[in-house]
């Protein structure tokens, strides 16, 4: 193994297969690997990506989608460690970025070139260190059930803030366990999601992705600009993603892993949201949107 | 144009006022309505069927060339009153119009939209002066689309258009973002069903050519069903773990403009049909030869009689009523039993679904005032 060193904010590399793997590194021009203390006490991620999961009923014909998000969210001074497959490698770098989480990432020697492109991409976007945008906040009770209840709201794109107690900063406060949200509720996380959705509505809600049920977002802004990242986890190039975020921007381009800068089509702004289409999206994107004056 | 001027207010459109138990349904489309809307068009409630036994050959499954030419002609002919086919045709289209051929491919390899049908239908077309580049034979997946390969059979440079490459919900760039209806049914996430923009911002008019196919979720797969979830992405949504909410979606999608003035023409092929198993016909063993084809404007009206078409097939082989909905008979996802029992639902059945429609004004249902004229070739 190969540990390599990237910048700060970025996930940091080790490689499987010794010599070979080194040698693929350096191939692809990788060349910062991590210190051994990088690699200790480290939590696993799971390898992102959606599966197949027989037996696991589900309301919708939406595939299941295996995301870290929330465990970012969760615990966001944890240190996690990837050991993924051929193929999951530059999903899994990009994923660590866009929640800043501190990682390292196990991968194929194969997949060395994918990294590769995903971090150089990674380090030319421009610096935005932005609060995240929530609509709920999750009180977390450090139990499976809550986090399991974080993955699934993660997972339709329900964006919550983790808290100690509940907050007044936000309508929604759910403390499982709690008179409003009890534990046999949240036994079925899925549609326990579901209920916070209706609570919420679909209008109100800070992100709204349209022409997948596979693109995790995440939303970080301010009252002049915001950034989404969008994590595209289904493994297939997706064209003409509909986006919707709340609150007025300007025409915006986005910047797509492997494609570059692209212009935001069909942008309309109504009833306090933005909408736009992404022409193409690979395995990441990055929007910065700046509020309309 | 600059980019600024894409950024506009979308009209602000609540939704739909519907029955007691039926999903709230949002439309939102730009479009107004023509003065006489295609569905249900000029001759609402009235139905030409042109049976020949002549023209198919239920041993081979082969259609006759000119048999169906005849037949086409003279449903054209009954159905207008026009002296001529070309008069016939002339009614609906002129040389200057965009006009989309939806057909059906759900059926390969045994019940699609007749090669016979489509390119009669671009022959009418081209003799009214209509550039084949402004010719469109569409469907929603160009796999399909590749599979039927209608190009052999058509003058070249007919355009074949498909809004995504594959059923595999990824390419949404065929779709208008614009057009779209809204709803949240099982809880999915993505609540939209875009309207082609083919559809909605190329053709003028559209030739609607179904098939006479038993549905697995709707009952029967007609003019309805075909011209409607095969205009409209995300649609796959509406149907699934044994509960159907086509009951009403079928209908309000088939009226949202422009889709419902632009649909001018109704042919639904019924020179072979699929009485269980549908919309697919992987085997013949379900298929039929009605060898018949019905000509109108009027969607709901043609439905209507297809209803009874395939229920009565299906009596005839001893299967359960399209209209069946007895848990008994409800065996959910499981298609193989689906498959190989005509007794078995995996979804109950809503061929409701075309008395909905007649209620948002796209045709007639009650029988008693559906006309009905038989022609025999």
């Amino acid at each position: 193994m190969i540990p390599l060193l990237l910048l700060a904010a970025l996930p940091c590399i080790e490689v499987m297969q010794g010599a070979e793997g080194r040698a693929a590194l350096a191939a692809a021009g990788i060349t910062r690997i991590c210190a051994e203390s990088d690699l200790a006490g480290r939590e696993a991620a799971a390898t992102p990506g959606i599966t197949a999961r027989a037996g696991v009923a589900s309301p919708t014909r939406s595939p299941w989608v295996d995301a870290n998000g929330w465990r970012f969210t969760r615990r966001p001074d944890a240190r996690f460690v990837y050991d993924v497959p051929r193929g999951k490698a530059a999903l899994a770098a990009a994923e660590a970025f866009a929640y800043g989480a501190d990682a390292v990432l196990k991968i194929d020697p194969a997949d060395a070139r994918d990294v590769a492109a995903m971090l150089t991409f990674l380090e030319g976007l421009p610096a935005a260190d932005l609060p995240a945008i929530a609509d709920l906040a999750v009180v977390d009770d450090g139990s499976a059930m809550t986090g399991e209840v974080m993955n699934l709201l993660a997972r339709r794109n329900l964006l919550f803030q983790v808290v100690r107690s509940p907050t007044p900063q936000f309508a929604i406060n759910i403390a499982i366990g709690s008179a409003a949200y009890p534990r046999q509720e949240a036994a079925d996380p899925s549609a326990f999601a579901q209920n916070i959705r209706r609570q919420l509505t679909d209008e109100r809600r800070a992100l709204r992705i349209y022409g997948s049920e596979v693109v995790i977002g995440r939303l970080t802004g301010d009252a002049t600009r915001t950034r989404l990242h969008l994590l595209n986890y289904g493994g297939r190039e997706i064209e003409g993603l509909r986006i919707r975020v709340r609150g007025a921007y300007r025409p915006g381009q986005a910047q797509v892993a492997g494609a570059g800068r692209i212009t935001l089509e069909d942008q309309v702004v109504a009833e306090g949201a933005t909408e736009f289409s992404l022409p193409r999206l690979t395995t990441y994107a990055v929007i910065d949107l700046e509020a309309a004056r | 144009m600059h980019r600024r001027s894409f950024v506009r207010l979308l009209a602000a459109t609540p939704f739909l006022q519907v029955p007691s138990g039926l999903p709230p349904l949002r439309v939102v489309s730009k479009y107004a309505a023509a003065a006489t809307p295609g569905m249900p068009g000029p001759y609402p409630g009235r139905v030409v069927a042109v049976t020949s036994d002549k023209s198919v050959d239920p041993s081979t499954g082969k259609a006759d060339d000119e048999t169906v030419r005849e037949m086409m002609a003279r449903g054209m002919r009954t159905l207008t009153g026009a002296a001529t086919t070309r008069d016939a045709w002339r009614r609906f289209f002129d040389a200057t119009d965009v006009v989309g051929i939806k057909v059906n491919c759900g059926g390969y390899p045994h019940c699609i939209s007749a090669y016979e049908i489509v390119a009669e239908t671009v022959r009418q077309l081209t003799g009214l002066g209509i550039p084949v580049s402004q010719i469109y034979v569409y469907e929603r997946f160009q796999d399909q689309m590749t599979e039927c390969n209608y190009a052999a059979h058509l003058p070249e440079g007919v355009q074949s258009v498909a809004a995504e490459r594959a059923n595999r919900n990824v390419d949404n760039s065929g779709y208008d973002p614009a057009t779209y209806l809204e709803a949240d049914l099982f809880g999915e996430e993505d609540t939209r069903s875009n309207m082609m923009k083919l559809v909605s911002q190329r053709l003028t008019k559209i030739v609607n050519i179904p098939n006479m196919k038993d549905h697995g979720a709707t009952g029967v797969t007609g003019c309805l069903k075909n011209v409607a979830y095969g205009s409209f992405s995300n649609v796959a949504r509406t149907h699934q773990n044994g509960k159907s909410h086509t009951y009403s979606v079928v209908g309000t999608l088939a009226a949202m403009e422009p889709l419902r003035s632009r649909t001018v023409l109704q042919i639904m092929d019924g020179l072979r049909g699929v009485w269980h198993g549908g919309p697919f016909a992987r085997t013949t063993r379900y298929v039929f030869y009605p060898r018949q084809i019905m000509f109108g404007t009027d969607p709901v009206a043609i439905d209507r009689l297809l209803l009874d078409i395939i229920e009565k097939e299906r009596r005839a082989h001893g299967a359960i009523s399209i209209w069946d909905r007895s848990p008994a008979s409800l065996k959910v996802n499981n298609t193989r039993a689906r498959d190989a029992d005509p007794n078995v639902n995996i979804i109950i059945r809503e061929p409701g679904h075309v008395e909905f429609a007649s209620t948002l004004g796209l045709g007639v249902y009650d029988k008693k005032k559906i006309t009905v004229e038989n022609v025999t070739v």
